[in-house]
């Protein structure tokens, strides 16, 4: 038992260094600062509305805000983190001073993947906190279905953070996985496409047309589907105790796990043998 | 050697966790084909209990038929009674606490045919309670409304829907209910935008109109009605609603509106708002839905589970101030008004029983009713005065002496203004029974009842249902 607990000693001090020194950038901060005035915002957009008609409208309008922001605010903190924390170091050259330390690689990759990931969940968190805040302040109730809401949020940022942090254990700047990491977050968010070219494949008899096909239908099945998560909006409007959504969650969070720990295994694979 | 067996162990670990992913996928794909099917079940049993639109040329309902067929033999169908077996969906879906049941015979393999059915006609287009589903959106293809705002569909609903207050504002109507549609059809669960929708064009838009004269009126081959303008309003109102429903048929607030903003407020069509707002009570509801829907049961005659209703209101609420104030002259009216309609029954027995020996005996039972229902009113005090002036009214009517009749009906209708139609109505046929001449507005009432229920292009079986 002491000796797990020596593995995970280095990972959790580099965990918490990365996290100390990635909460304090700038560009985080900024981010973090831009979403919470959305969504500190997002209260007051009841003044487009017609002030005399009493509904449950502007509570919609706060929930839809709030999530959209969440969403797109979040998976920059995301990317930005996941792709900095290490190519960061390799620039600076601090990765040479670590790495001569008795310290395993996947040790520090353990370390800066869970110092990345305590980023997002504070982030995360203060953004959550803010809307739990205005929804409870106009609504009179906990807002508890929004707990889910959020949590399915994070797995998604989970999945996106792991292949973020895969392409940036290749690069030695942040550029190319910043990018790559938004490209990630598009094309999950787009591959039902796939699954709609591989329906109309077949039409023209050709065999490319064909293959095409197949091959949309491959990478469909491969390819993890960040559309998946958008059953948070479903939960943050709908009603309690719907079937479909109490069974779905669950899965939707292994599904997160799984492919999370498939991102960090491609990060071992390249940092494994990388030229330092 | 060492080191390329550990980067070999660590690639097959990746494959395995990618496999493990696409087969997590997998399943988290059937979940959500299911979730659709679900969906689509709820709304298509729905529309086949509560509206029954066999207008479309969709295949919604021989679907269900399959669903329905396939369902009878499983444990789920083992509660219902014999006549619900041969519908097992459809009943299920009446009661919210079935929707388990539902969900699980989704997700099994009894209904996989239909299933995969379902998922094969929803990518060709060919269901139309499976749009707005997402997940079947996204299947369907093109460019789908599903994908285009990335996500953030629902957002995009809002912006527009503060652009239809805009518009509303403005008076700028035709523009308004567009984009009211479009509003919906990117946010299918948008509950407020239905219902202020549906206010908008039921009452805003036709406040200022007047009722279309039946003279003027058109029938309506889609609604079976004669419509004027201001009509058609009230019809978009019930069709917005009910698109509403099909889409989120487990929120009250849809039904409630239906039923009781529409149906009853504009229409006075006191049946289909029992019919609705029966359908918000069985869903988790506010207060004022089963008060609304006993109130309607009343205008409907439906008196006696009228009075059900409003003691099981007493004994779930018995602290309400309302129990102790409200209920209780509700449920005195309703038994004031179920022994006058008992009465009134007797008496036409009675009369068709003149010239036999029956009579002397029914019209004691009739006149022992009419007692009954006065004393109840009398004792009801201030409260039931209006309702005992009609009853003496119809006993002076009775006897012939017909201007103490319009008197006292003349009387209660001033006192009570919500049954002023109901006893000019009274006053009218009491003065031509009794060859009273008629007034200048009673003989335009007349005149303008001449033509109600009939309008131009109204076929003939529709008219002679409306005689």
């Amino acid at each position: 038992m002491n000796q797990l607990v020596g593995v995970f000693r280095g990972p959790w001090a580099i965990a918490v260094y990365t996290y100390r020194e990635g909460i304090r950038k700038r560009t985080l901060i900024g981010f973090l600062i831009l979403s919470l005035l959305v969504i500190f915002g997002s209260s007051f957009i009841s003044a487009f509305l017609d002030p005399t008609s009493r509904t449950d409208i502007e509570l919609k309008l706060i929930k839809d805000i709030c999530v959209a922001t969440i969403s797109i605010f979040g998976a920059l903190i995301t990317v930005f983190t996941s792709a900095s924390v290490v190519p960061n170091e390799v620039e600076n050259k601090v990765i040479y001073s670590i790495l001569s330390k008795p310290i395993r690689r996947w040790q520090y990759l353990l370390g800066k993947f869970l110092g990345a990931q305590l980023i997002i969940l504070v982030n995360l968190a203060l953004m959550g906190i803010l809307f739990f805040a205005a929804l409870y302040i106009r609504q009179g109730v906990m807002p508890t279905l929004l707990l889910w809401a959020l949590l399915l949020t994070y797995f998604e940022f989970l999945i996106l953070s792991a292949f973020t942090f895969a392409i940036s254990t290749a690069a030695t700047s942040p550029v190319l996985p910043t990018i790559g990491g938004l490209f990630v977050y598009i094309t999950g968010n787009l591959t039902e496409y796939l699954k709609d070219v591989q329906n109309r494949a077949g039409q023209t008899g050709k065999w490319l047309d064909d293959l095409l096909g197949q091959i949309a239908g491959i990478l469909y099945d491969v390819l993890p589907n960040l559309q998946n998560f958008s059953l948070r909006n479903q939960i943050v409007n709908g009603m309690p105790n719907d079937p479909p959504t109490d069974v779905l969650i669950p899965n939707l969070m292994a599904y997160g796990l799984i492919w999370a720990v498939g991102g960090f295994l491609l990060a071992w694979l390249i940092f494994w043998r990388k030229e330092l | 050697m060492n080191r390329r067996y550990s980067r070999l162990i660590l690639a097959a670990a990746f494959v395995i966790a990618a496999a493990l992913g696409a087969w997590q996928g997998h399943r988290v794909a059937r979940l959500r084909e299911a979730e659709a099917f679900y969906r689509w079940m709820l709304a298509a049993a729905v529309d086949e209990r509560l509206f029954q639109d066999t207008s479309s040329e969709y295949l919604d309902r021989p679907l269900l038929e399959t669903c329905n067929r396939l369902a009878a033999g499983t444990p789920q169908a083992a509660g219902l009674e014999d006549a619900a077996t041969t519908a097992v969906i459809t009943t299920l879906a009446r009661d919210l606490k079935n929707d388990r049941a539902i969900w699980a015979l989704a997700q099994g393999d009894t209904l996989r045919p239909a299933r995969e059915e379902f998922l094969k006609s929803a990518r060709e287009g060919k269901l139309q309670f499976a749009r707005n589903i997402g997940y079947i959106e996204a299947q369907e293809g093109n460019v789908g409304i599903f994908s285009l705002f990335f996500g953030f569909r629902k957002v995009a609903a809002n912006w527009l829907w503060i652009q239809v207050d805009r518009y509303w504002h403005r008076g700028d109507l035709y523009r308004m209910v567009a984009l009211m549609k479009t509003c919906v059809l990117l946010d299918p669960n948008f509950i407020e935008a239905y219902q202020i929708g549906a206010w908008h064009m039921a009452y805003n838009a036709t406040a200022k109109m007047a009722d279309t004269p039946w003279a003027l009126r058109e029938w309506d081959e889609r609604y079976q009605a004669c419509v004027g303008e201001k009509e058609r309003y009230y019809y978009f109102a019930i069709d917005f609603l009910k698109d509403g429903i099909r889409k989120n048929p487990r929120n009250y607030k849809l039904y409630f509106d239906l039923g009781f903003a529409v149906y009853k407020q504009k229409m006075n069509d006191y049946a289909n708002a029992v019919k609705y707002l029966a359908e918000a009570v069985r869903l988790p509801h506010d207060r004022w839905v089963p008060r609304q829907l006993y109130i309607c049961m009343e205008l409907n005659d439906q008196y006696e589970e009228a009075i059900r209703g409003w003691e099981d209101y007493q004994k779930r609420f018995p602290e309400s101030e309302l129990t102790k104030e409200i209920a209780p002259r509700f449920i005195r009216s309703n038994q004031g008004k179920l022994l006058e309609k008992l009465w009134e029954a007797a008496l036409k027995q009675a009369e068709a029983a003149r010239n036999t020996p029956e009579y002397p005996a029914l019209k004691a039972e009739a006149d022992r009713l009419y007692q009954q229902a006065l004393e109840h009113w009398k004792a009801m005090g201030e409260d039931g005065d209006v309702r005992r002036m009609r009853l003496e009214a119809l006993k002076l009517r009775e006897e012939k002496r017909w201007f103490e009749a319009v008197a006292l009906l003349d009387k209660a209708r001033w006192d009570a203004p919500d049954q002023w139609e109901e006893f000019s109505s009274l006053i009218i046929q009491i003065k031509q029974e009794g060859g009273i001449p008629l007034s200048l507005s009673e003989r335009k009432a007349i005149e303008r009842k001449k033509d109600e229920g009939h309008c131009a292009g109204m076929p003939e079986s529709a008219a002679r249902k409306s005689t």
